[in-house]
């Protein structure tokens, strides 16, 4: 492996579906799926196309500011990103998204899947 | 070698050589890697015993429970199988999704009892479900016209009498591939005629006409899996697929093919509860789904689902009655069954010939 001072490291905060924050790193170019897959987040299901833009899988809510920055998305994106569940105005697909300086420190979020909002209205009702 | 303990082979042999004598038989004579890894399974009352825990707390990754232990695959028949596969380019979902069971199927007795599902259309899926392993792209590959005669000539090359034919989804091609699939049931019937096929198709995203296409190509079982129950569905499959689909797809089968025996599959362990097992094997009797089985999740990579709960093989069990009792044909239930466990194939078969002899 090359080496590479941590100063090229760039930090991202995970926000997962559980309220836990996890920290991890990765190199400018990174895609946030590879950020994802080579920290072995515990992320649960990230990721089942490997990046192919065939599932919405590595659905990420990003920060405002961070979002407006990003490249671009392209229609096959957007093609994946619309059936993904809980999509919000500064959603992207990790895999599409790769890592810059400006992106430091940043804090995305991994959002909530169909089961765990059932759940969580399941929870309500009981209490 | 093992790099571990910094020996090499040359190293581990001079090792070998320097022991007494009674030492090296015991070697000789001891446990080997293949006693190690082949778990142990034929000792069945020691799953009682297992005091692992079965169902996920947060942050917890699951350890294997003792009855999924299987195997390695070696052996003849296991390698003459590979072998005729890989020389007529066709791929098995077997390898493909790495069923636990490949080596007892494919390695079962003479050719004539061993079994594979072949996987037309290619190894790579145009979705992405969070439980499947199997390679995705947006576009892949363009189909192999040669693939029905290829797989003809390969499972007449078998000797097979009980073939499971399934696929990749082809959400790219305007047909999702329901033409391919039933030129290959014509070629395997023109060149032998007794043989029994199942068909274990995508949903063609909901397509009917694709559907018929292939219900009357001639097979005999025409499968198609809903996974998991409704409530699950969007969380495990691709946002594409959905129940309501699966079942009109298999309702669809026996309407325009009354004579086609219809079966679905269930993967347990995703986190489902017992009320929505039982509501999901009615909602399909209740659709005359014929033939049911349920067997365990297993997570393949770590970019897929994590298992929550691994159900005892006496809970599966259960299963299977609470099927045999709803009504179905047959309920394949246990920890390693799958869509095309070899089990339900031979009982399939003596159900098939009894429905020909019963309608003549």
């Amino acid at each position: 492996h090359a080496h590479f001072c941590s100063e090229d490291k760039i930090t991202v905060h995970f926000i997962n579906r559980d309220g836990d924050k996890l920290t991890a790193k990765g190199k400018p170019g990174d895609s946030l799926l590879d950020v994802v897959v080579d920290n072995n987040l515990d992320i649960d299901g990230f990721g089942a196309c490997e990046g192919t833009l065939a599932c919405s899988t590595c659905h990420l809510i990003f920060e405002d500011h961070i979002f407006e920055k990003l490249d671009a998305i392209t229609d096959e994106e957007m093609d994946m990103l619309d059936l993904a569940y809980g999509l919000t105005e500064t959603s992207r697909l990790g895999c599409q998204i790769c890592l810059k300086k400006s992106m430091n420190d940043m804090t995305v979020r991994v959002p909530e899947t169909v089961a765990d909002a059932r759940q969580s209205v399941d929870m309500s009702k009981n209490s | 070698q093992d790099s571990r303990c910094g020996l090499t082979g040359a190293g581990y042999r001079g090792i070998l050589c320097s022991l007494p004598g009674e030492k090296k038989e015991f070697l000789q004579n001891g446990p080997d890697l293949q006693d190690f890894v082949s778990g142990d399974l034929s000792d069945k009352s020691r799953w009682a015993e297992y005091k692992g825990n079965l169902k996920r707390e947060k942050g917890e990754r699951l350890h294997l429970p003792p009855w999924l232990k299987t195997k390695i695959p070696m052996g003849k028949n296991y390698n003459k199988l590979k072998n005729t596969l890989r020389s007529l380019n066709l791929h098995t979902v077997c390898e493909e999704a790495r069923c636990p069971n490949i080596g007892e199927c494919w390695g079962g007795g003479e050719y004539a009892t061993a079994t594979a599902t072949i996987m037309l259309m290619g190894d790579t899926c145009t979705r992405g479900c969070r439980f499947c392993s199997v390679k995705t792209a947006r576009s892949p590959p363009p189909l192999d016209p040669q693939e029905p005669h290829n797989t003809a000539r390969a499972v007449a090359q078998w000797g097979l009498d009980y073939v499971v034919l399934t696929s990749v989804d082809r959400d790219d091609l305007p047909d999702g591939g329901a033409e391919h699939f039933a030129k290959t049931v014509l070629h395997l019937k023109e060149r032998n005629p007794k043989i029994l096929v199942e068909c274990l198709t995508p949903d063609f995203r909901g397509d009917l006409k694709a559907v018929e296409k292939v219900a009357l190509s001639g097979l005999d079982v025409y499968a198609h899996n809903v996974e998991t129950v409704p409530a699950l569905q969007r969380k495990v499959r691709d946002p594409r697929a959905n129940f309501e689909q699966s079942i009109r797809v298999l309702k669809h089968a026996k309407e325009v093919q009354p004579g086609v025996i219809s079966k679905t599959s269930l993967m347990l362990g995703l986190g489902e509860t017992d009320e929505q097992i039982y509501a999901t094997m009615k909602l399909l009797r209740e659709a005359d789904v014929d033939c049911l089985t349920l067997g365990q999740y297993m997570q393949p990579t770590k970019r897929h689902l994590k298992v929550e709960e691994y159900i005892t093989p006496e809970k599966f069990k259960y299963w299977e009655k609470v099927g045999n009792d709803l009504g179905f044909h047959y309920t394949a239930s246990g920890p390693l069954v799958r869509s095309s466990y070899k089990a339900g194939e031979f009982f399939l078969k003596n159900l098939v010939e009894k429905r020909k002899t019963k309608a003549i």
